[in-house]
C-alpha cells in the first residue's frame, strides 16, 4: 500500500488521461465551451438570445485581459494571487487622477498601465530575483497593494460620475453592435497569441516555464524572463482596470477584489498548465467564456451566487488534475532515455 | 613545441580531484580535426570528469585545454559552446513542450525586419539543417512526442547552428536500438565530412572500432593509450582498460558457503528495462552483478527493493515468494538495499547521524509511536561506535561527513533494520582507499555471519576480490555467470560489452560515469 | 549553553520580537498591559494560532494548504446547521471532525497521490471549500447558537477573566510539540521534508505521511470553528476569509522553512504571539484593518527574503554557489 498506490495510481491515472496532446488542448476547451452552451441553450430558457450573449460577452472581456496577463505568469510556472490588488491599486489611483484631471484623455489609460507595470515588477523582482516562491509572495503584495490602495485611498470614493464624459460612454459604446470592450478583449488575446509566436522573448517565457535548467544552461537569462512575465501582468491588468473604473459605478478602495480565483479559472480551465511551459491565449479566451457563460447560466437558473465559487474551485482542481496527466506523459516520454 | 595544425583538441597535463578521490590525474592526448575520437574506459575511469572539464563545467585542477591551439579557460558551458564545443548527454536540455525548430533555434531565432521571428525562415533552415544531418524530422512536430533517438539529434542540429567545431556525445547508443544507432553513425559521417571533430564516449566497443579513427583508453583516472583504431581489437582495447595489478588492501578469503539459499529471484522483468532475471544468493554468500551502466542491474535492485515494482516475477525470502510492491513491504520482509546514489537516495544529509540511521527502523524503536533524540542516539551509538564513524557527535548533520564516513552511517541504517538480505549498489563509489578497505572488511564479516549478499559493482579488482559469485548483466539480461577461480576481468568486460541479441533494450539507466 | 542559543536563535529573536512588540503596544496605550484587554483580545488568537499548528505540519512535509480556513469555514456552518437542528454538542463536534477529515483527505490525496502542484490544487480546493461553506450556509449567517455550542469560545475559567479556550489551545501546542519532535510521524515529516526520496528508499511512505499531515492540519480547522462560533457567536460562508495570509506569516515567521524540512513548534507559538501582540498594539493605534493587512503581508516577504539571503539562495551578479538553479517554480 501506501507509495505503491500513489504511484501506480498517478501512472495509471495520467495514462488513461493522456490520449490528447498540447495542440489539441484549445480545441478541447472550445468543445466544452460549446457543449455548455448547448446545455444551458436547452435547459435554461433566455438563454441563447443575442442579448444575453451580450452580456455574457461583456462580462467576459475584462476577465479575457486579466486572464491572458496572469496566464503570462503560469506559463513561467509560476502564480500571481495578486491580481486583484493590483486592479484595486491601478484602478483607484488612475480613477482619482481622472476626477482630478478630466481633460487629460489618454494620460489616464497611461497612469493605470505605469502603475500596473510597476506593481508586477515589484512581484517579479521577490519571485525572480529573491527566489520567494511565487504563491508566497503574491499572497503578501496582495495584502500590500491593498493596503497601499486603502491609503491612497483614505476613505475618499470616487463616484462615476466624477469620471470624464468620454470613459462612461466609451464603456457602453459599440462598435458593429458589438460592445467596445469586448472587441478590445478579443485583440487583446488575438495580439498575444500572435506575439506569443513571433516575438522572441515571449517564446523565451514559454521556454523557461517549460524547462527551467535548461532555459538557465543555454544563458536565456530566466531571471529576466520571469521578471518580465510578471511586469507585463501587472501592466496587462492595469489596462483592464482602466476598462473596469469604467463600467463599475462608484470607485471604492475594495476594488477588484475576488478577481484572483477567477483569473486563474479562466487560465486553467483554457488549457495552460500549472507546470508551465503551454498555453494558448486563444485557449485563456475561451476558457474566460466557459466561466461567463456558467456564471450567467447560474443567473439564469436563479441558482445562488455562491456555486459560482464553489464550481470555480472544483473547476480549478479538476482541470490540474486533467492538465497533469498530460504533463506527466510529456514528462516520460521526453525523458524516455533516463527513466 | 610546434602546434600540429591538424589537432582540434589537445589535452595536456590535465588532472581533477574532490577532496581526497582523484577523478583524472595528469592526462595528456589530442583530437585530430574532423576526426571521430572515441574515449572508452570503465565505469570510473575519469572519462565523465573529463568531459565535464572539457565542456566548461568544471574547471581543471592543473593542466590545459587548448582549441585549435587557443586556450580555453570557460566559465560556463556556455562559453564553451561559444568556442564551438557542444556536449550531448544522455537527459536532453531541451524544451519539451516546444516544436523541433524552436529548440533548434531557440535564443537565436532568425529575426525579420520587424524584430519579430521570421517563422518561415526558422522552420526552413531546421528543414535544411536536418536535412544536412539526414535526418527525417518534421521541425515543426513537437518535441515531447519525438523518440530518444531523434530528440538527440535535435540536440545535434541545436549544436550545429553556432560554428560547431567539437562535438562531444556521452554513451548515444545507450538508449537507442541498432536501426537508430546506424542512423546516428551516419549523422556523425555527415558532421566529419564537414570538418567536425566528434568525441565519442562509449562502453560499446564493437561500435568504436566501427566508427572511429582514433582512441583513447582511460584507465583510474589516467591516460593508458591513444592510437588509431584500427591498430586495435577488441581483446586488446580490453586489456587495456582493465590490465592492471590486481592490487587491492584487502582479498576475502573465506571457504566457500555452504548456507541454503535465502535469497531466490524468478522470472524478475519490466519492459524494456529488463527481462527474465532469476538467480539465487545462499547464505553466506557475495554475488556480484558486473556489467556497464546501463545495462540495468541498479534497476534489477530496485525492482527487488519495491522501489520500482517489476511487472512481473517473484521474490522469494527463505522460500517466502512475493510480488515487490513497496519498499516499505520488503524492508517488512527483511530486505536491505543500499542505493547507488548515497547523498541523494541513501541519506537525508541535513539530519543528523543518529536520525538517519534510526530512520528505517523508527517503529521498532519508538514506543508508542514517540521517541527522543536521547532513544536514538543511544541506538544509534553502538553501531558508530562498530563502523568507526569519525564525527564530533551523533547529531552532527551527516553533510558534514566525508564520502566514507556517510557510507558507514548508510550501512549502519540498513543493518540496524535487521535484514535477511543485504543489497549494496556500488557501496564503494567515490570512497577513499582506506576506507575501502574498511567496508570491504565490514562486507566480508557480514556475509561470514551468515547473510546473503548482492553486491552492485563496477570496480572490477572489487568484485573479483569479494565475490563468490559474478553474474554479468548486459541490456537487461544475465549474459554470464562466473565462478570465483574462473573470473578474470577481460572474461566479465567482454561478457559486459556484448550486446544482447535478444533486442532488450538496454533502458533506463544510472547515471553514465 | 552556547550550542543551545546557537540551535535555537531564531526562537530567540521573535521572542525577542514578542517582547519589542509588547513594549511598542504598551508606549501606545496605558490599557495594553491590562489583563483583561489582553485576554479579551485573544479572541483572535486561538482559532487561527491553531490552524498555523497545522499548516506547519504540512509545511514541513514540503507541502502547502491554502484551503484551512475554507473548511474551518464549512465546519461553522455546519454546527451552524446542528445547533438549528437541535443536535447534542457532541454529535456535531463529531459531524465536523469527520467532515474536516474527509476534506484534508481529499486535498492530501490530490496531493500525494495524485502528485498535483500543491500550491494551484489547494487554492482550487481553498474556492470550492469556501463555495461549499456557502452553499450550506446561508446569505444571512446563522446567529441563534445553543449556549452549550458557544461555551468553548465564550467561557471563562472558574470566575477568572481567562478565556477556557486558551486551554485548548496550550494542549494542541503540546500535542504538535510532541508530534513534531517527539514523534516518529514527526521523524518522518522531517526527513520527507528534507529528502522525500531518500525517505522513500527508507521504506517511508511518503503518500502515507503527507495524507496525514493534511488530515492533521484540517482537524485543527474544525477545532478553530467550535473555538470561532464561541467567540463570534456567528457562522456565515465567509467566516475566517482572507486569515490565510496571517497563518502562512505566522508560520514563516516561526522559521518553518517554506521548503520543507526545518521548524519548529516554539518558533511558531513565538511567532504567533508576536503577530498577535502586533495586531492588538495596531488596533490599539487605530490603525485600520487593510493597512494591518499591509503590515502582515510586507513581513512575509520581508521574512522569506531574509531566509533566502541567510540562506545563500539569492544571486546579485550572476550565480554564486549554485550554478543550475532556475526561477522559482510555485
Amino acid at each position: 500500500m501506501g507509495d505503491k498506490g500513489g504511484a501506480t495510481l498517478a501512472r495509471r491515472f495520467s495514462n488513461a488521461v493522456s490520449r490528447n496532446t498540447l495542440r489539441l488542448r484549445v480545441f478541447s476547451v472550445l468543445f466544452s465551451l460549446v457543449a455548455l452552451t448547448i446545455v444551458f441553450a436547452l435547459t435554461t430558457p433566455n438563454f441563447l438570445n443575442f442579448q444575453n450573449l451580450k452580456v455574457i460577452a461583456f462580462n467576459s472581456a475584462l476577465l479575457t485581459i486579466v486572464a491572458c496577463a496572469e496566464a503570462l505568469v503560469v506559463i513561467t510556472r509560476n502564480l500571481d494571487v495578486s491580481v486583484g490588488s493590483i486592479i484595486g491599486l491601478a484602478g483607484f489611483v488612475a480613477a482619482k487622477f481622472a476626477a482630478a484631471n478630466p481633460g487629460s484623455g489618454a494620460l489616464i489609460v497611461i497612469v493605470a498601465v505605469s502603475i500596473g507595470l510597476l506593481l508586477g515588477l515589484v512581484n517579479g523582482l521577490a519571485v525572480a530575483y529573491g527566489k520567494v516562491p511565487s504563491i508566497v509572495a503574491t499572497l503578501g503584495t496582495l495584502a500590500i497593494f491593498r493596503g497601499v490602495t486603502y491609503i491612497v485611498g483614505s476613505g475618499i470614493e470616487v463616484p462615476s460620475g466624477n469620471l470624464p464624459r468620454w470613459m462612461i460612454h466609451g464603456a457602453d459604446a459599440t462598435l458593429l453592435g458589438m460592445p467596445l470592450v469586448v472587441l478590445l478583449a478579443v485583440a487583446v488575446a488575438l495580439i498575444l497569441a500572435f506575439l506569443g509566436r513571433g516575438l522572441p522573448i515571449l517564446r523565451r517565457v514559454y521556454a523557461v516555464g517549460s524547462n527551467p535548467g535548461a532555459a538557465v544552461f543555454y544563458g536565456l537569462r530566466a531571471n529576466r524572463v520571469v521578471l518580465f512575465a510578471f511586469a507585463s501582468c501587472g501592466a496587462l491588468v492595469g489596462l483592464a482596470a482602466f476598462l473596469y473604473i469604467s463600467r463599475v459605478g462608484t470607485i471604492t478602495v475594495n476594488l477588484g477584489r475576488d478577481w484572483e480565483m477567477t483569473a486563474l479559472a479562466a487560465v486553467v480551465l483554457g488549457g495552460v498548465s500549472t507546470t508551465g511551459g503551454s498555453g494558448s491565449f486563444i485557449g485563456v479566451l475561451f476558457g474566460a467564456l466557459i466561466l461567463s457563460t456558467i456564471d450567467n447560466g447560474l443567473v439564469l437558473a436563479r441558482a445562488p451566487e455562491f456555486w459560482r465559487m464553489f464550481i470555480q474551485g472544483v473547476a480549478i482542481v479538476g482541470a490540474i488534475a486533467l492538465d497533469s496527466g498530460i504533463e506527466r506523459r510529456i514528462q516520460a516520454i521526453f525523458k524516455h532515455g533516463k527513466g | 613545441m610546434a602546434e600540429n595544425p591538424d589537432y582540434r583538441l589537445r589535452v595536456e597535463g590535465v588532472s581533477k580531484s574532490f577532496g581526497p578521490v582523484v577523478a583524472v590525474r595528469g592526462v595528456s592526448f589530442a583530437v585530430r580535426a574532423g576526426a571521430v575520437h572515441a574515449l572508452v574506459g570503465e565505469n570510473g575511469a575519469g572519462k565523465s570528469t573529463l568531459v565535464k572539464m572539457i565542456t566548461g563545467m568544471l574547471r581543471p585542477d592543473e593542466g590545459a585545454i587548448l582549441l585549435d591551439g587557443g586556450e580555453c579557460r570557460f566559465g560556463t558551458t556556455i562559453d564553451a559552446r561559444r568556442r564551438g564545443i557542444t556536449a550531448v548527454y544522455q537527459d536532453p536540455k531541451l524544451f519539451p513542450h516546444l516544436d523541433v525548430a524552436e529548440n533548434i533555434f531557440m535564443g537565436f531565432q532568425p529575426r525579420g525586419a520587424s524584430g519579430l521571428i521570421n517563422e518561415r525562415r526558422m522552420y526552413a533552415e531546421a528543414r535544411r539543417i536536418l536535412d544536412e544531418l539526414g535526418v527525417d524530422v518534421d521541425p515543426r512536430s513537437l518535441l515531447a512526442r519525438r523518440s530518444v533517438a531523434e530528440i538527440q539529434f535535435v540536440e545535434i542540429a541545436r549544436a550545429m547552428i553556432a560554428d560547431m567545431r567539437l562535438l562531444i556525445l556521452d554513451e548515444p547508443t545507450a538508449s537507442l536500438t541498432p536501426a537508430e544507432a546506424g542512423r546516428l553513425f551516419e549523422v556523425v559521417g555527415s558532421l566529419k565530412r564537414r570538418g567536425v571533430s566528434i568525441l565519442f564516449i562509449s562502453h560499446r566497443l564493437e561500435e568504436v572500432r566501427r566508427i572511429a579513427d582514433d582512441v583513447t583508453v582511460m584507465r583510474d583516472g589516467e591516460h593508458v593509450i591513444t592510437a588509431p583504431a584500427s591498430s586495435f581489437s577488441e581483446e586488446s582495447m580490453v586489456h587495456y582498460m582493465v590490465g592492471r595489478e590486481l592490487k587491492s588492501f584487502f582479498v576475502r578469503q573465506e571457504p566457500p558457503p555452504k548456507g541454503a539459499v535465502v535469497l531466490e529471484i524468478a522470472g524478475l522483468s519490466l519492459p524494456g528495462v529488463f527481462k527474465d532475471v532469476s538467480f539465487s544468493v545462499r547464505a553466506g554468500e557475495i554475488v556480484g552483478l558486473a556489467g556497464l551502466v546501463g545495462a540495468g542491474r541498479t534497476e534489477i535492485a530496485e525492482a527487488i527493493f519495491g522501489i520500482r515494482p517489476p511487472s512481473a516475477g517473484t521474490v522469494a525470502i527463505d522460500g517466502a515468494k512475493t510480488r515487490p510492491a513497496s519498499p516499505g513491504q520488503m524492508l517488512r520482509k527483511g530486505v536491505a538495499y543500499i542505493p547507488e546514489n548515497r547523498d541523494e537516495n541513501g541519506l537525508v544529509v541535513e539530519l543528523g547521524i543518529s536520525s538517519n540511521i534510526c530512520l528505517s527502523v523508527l517503529d521498532r524503536i519508538g514506543k508508542a509511536g514517540l521517541i527522543r533524540r536521547s532513544t536514538e542516539s543511544g541506538f544509534a551509538r553502538p553501531f558508530s561506535e562498530d563502523f568507526e564513524i569519525k564525527a564530533p557527535s551523533l547529531h552532527s548533520a551527516v553533510a558534514s561527513l566525508s564520502g566514507g564516513n556517510r557510507q558507514k552511517v548508510v550501512l549502519a541504517k540498513w543493518l540496524a533494520t535487521k535484514p535477511k538480505v543485504l543489497i549494496l549498489d556500488e557501496p564503494t563509489h567515490g570512497i577513499d582507499v582506506g576506507t575501502k578497505a574498511q567496508v570491504h572488511k565490514r562486507i566480508s564479516e557480514l556475509a561470514a555471519g551468515g547473510f546473503p549478499v548482492l553486491m552492485i559493482s563496477s570496480d572490477l579488482p572489487e568484485v573479483l576480490a569479494m565475490c563468490d559469485r559474478i553474474l554479468v548483466v548486459a541490456s537487461g539480461s544475465i549474459v554470464a555467470e562466473f565462478s570465483r577461480e574462473e573470473a578474470t576481468q577481460e572474461k566479465i568486460m567482454t561478457a559486459a560489452s556484448r550486446v544482447s541479441k535478444a533486442g532488450a533494450r538496454a533502458g533506463e539507466a544510472g547515471d553514465g560515469r | 549553553m552556547n550550542r543551545a542559543i546557537k540551535d535555537h536563535s531564531w526562537e530567540l529573536f521573535i521572542g525577542g520580537m514578542v517582547l519589542l512588540a509588547a513594549v511598542w503596544a504598551t508606549s501606545l496605550s496605558p490599557y495594553y498591559l491590562n489583563a483583561e484587554q489582553l485576554l479579551f483580545s485573544s479572541r483572535n488568537l486561538v482559532f487561527t494560532g491553531v490552524m498555523g499548528l497545522g499548516l506547519s505540519l504540512v509545511i514541513l512535509t514540503g507541502e502547502m494548504d491554502l484551503s484551512l480556513p475554507s473548511i474551518l469555514a464549512v465546519c461553522t456552518v455546519l454546527l451552524s446547521k446542528a445547533s438549528a437542528a437541535g443536535l447534542p454538542l457532541p454529535v456535531a463536534l463529531a459531524g465536523i471532525v469527520l467532515v474536516a477529515l474527509a476534506l484534508g483527505a481529499i486535498n492530501g490525496f490530490l496531493v500525494a497521490a495524485l502528485r498535483l502542484p500543491a500550491l494551484a490544487v489547494t487554492l482550487g480546493t481553498m474556492g470550492a471549500y469556501r463555495g461549499l461553506a456557502f452553499i450550506i450556509g446561508s446569505e444571512v449567517g446563522y446567529t441563534g447558537f445553543d449556549g452549550r455550542y458557544k461555551w468553548l469560545g465564550e467561557a471563562k475559567i472558574g470566575a477568572s477573566s481567562i478565556p477556557v479556550m486558551l486551554i485548548p489551545f496550550a494542549l494542541a501546542v503540546l500535542a504538535f510539540m510532541v508530534i513534531m519532535h517527539f514523534s516518529t510521524f514527526g521523524r518522518r515529516c522531517f526527513a520527507i521534508g528534507n529528502n522525500a526520496s531518500a525517505a522513500s528508499y527508507s521504506g517511508i511512505s511518503v503518500v502515507r505521511t503527507k495524507l496525514g499531515a493534511y488530515m492533521i492540519a484540517a482537524l485543527m480547522a474544525a477545532l478553530g470553528a467550535w473555538v470561532f462560533i464561541g467567540q463570534f457567536g456567528s457562522a456565515r460562508g465567509d467566516n475566517a476569509n482572507g486569515v490565510i495570509l496571517g497563518i502562512i506569516t505566522a508560520v514563516v515567521l516561526g522559521g518553518v522553512d517554506i521548503n520543507g524540512g526545518r521548524g519548529t513548534i516554539l518558533g511558531v507559538l513565538l511567532s504567533t504571539i508576536f503577530l498577535w501582540t502586533l495586531r492588538n498594539g495596531m488596533g490599539l493605534a487605530n490603525i485600520a484593518g487593510p493597512i494591518q493587512q499591509l503590515i502582515i503581508g510586507a513581513l512575509l516577504v520581508t521574512g522569506v527574503l531574509a531566509s533566502n539571503f541567510m540562506g545563500g539562495r539569492i544571486e546579485f551578479a550572476g550565480p554564486r554557489k549554485k550554478a543550475m538553479t532556475g526561477p522559482s517554480a510555485p
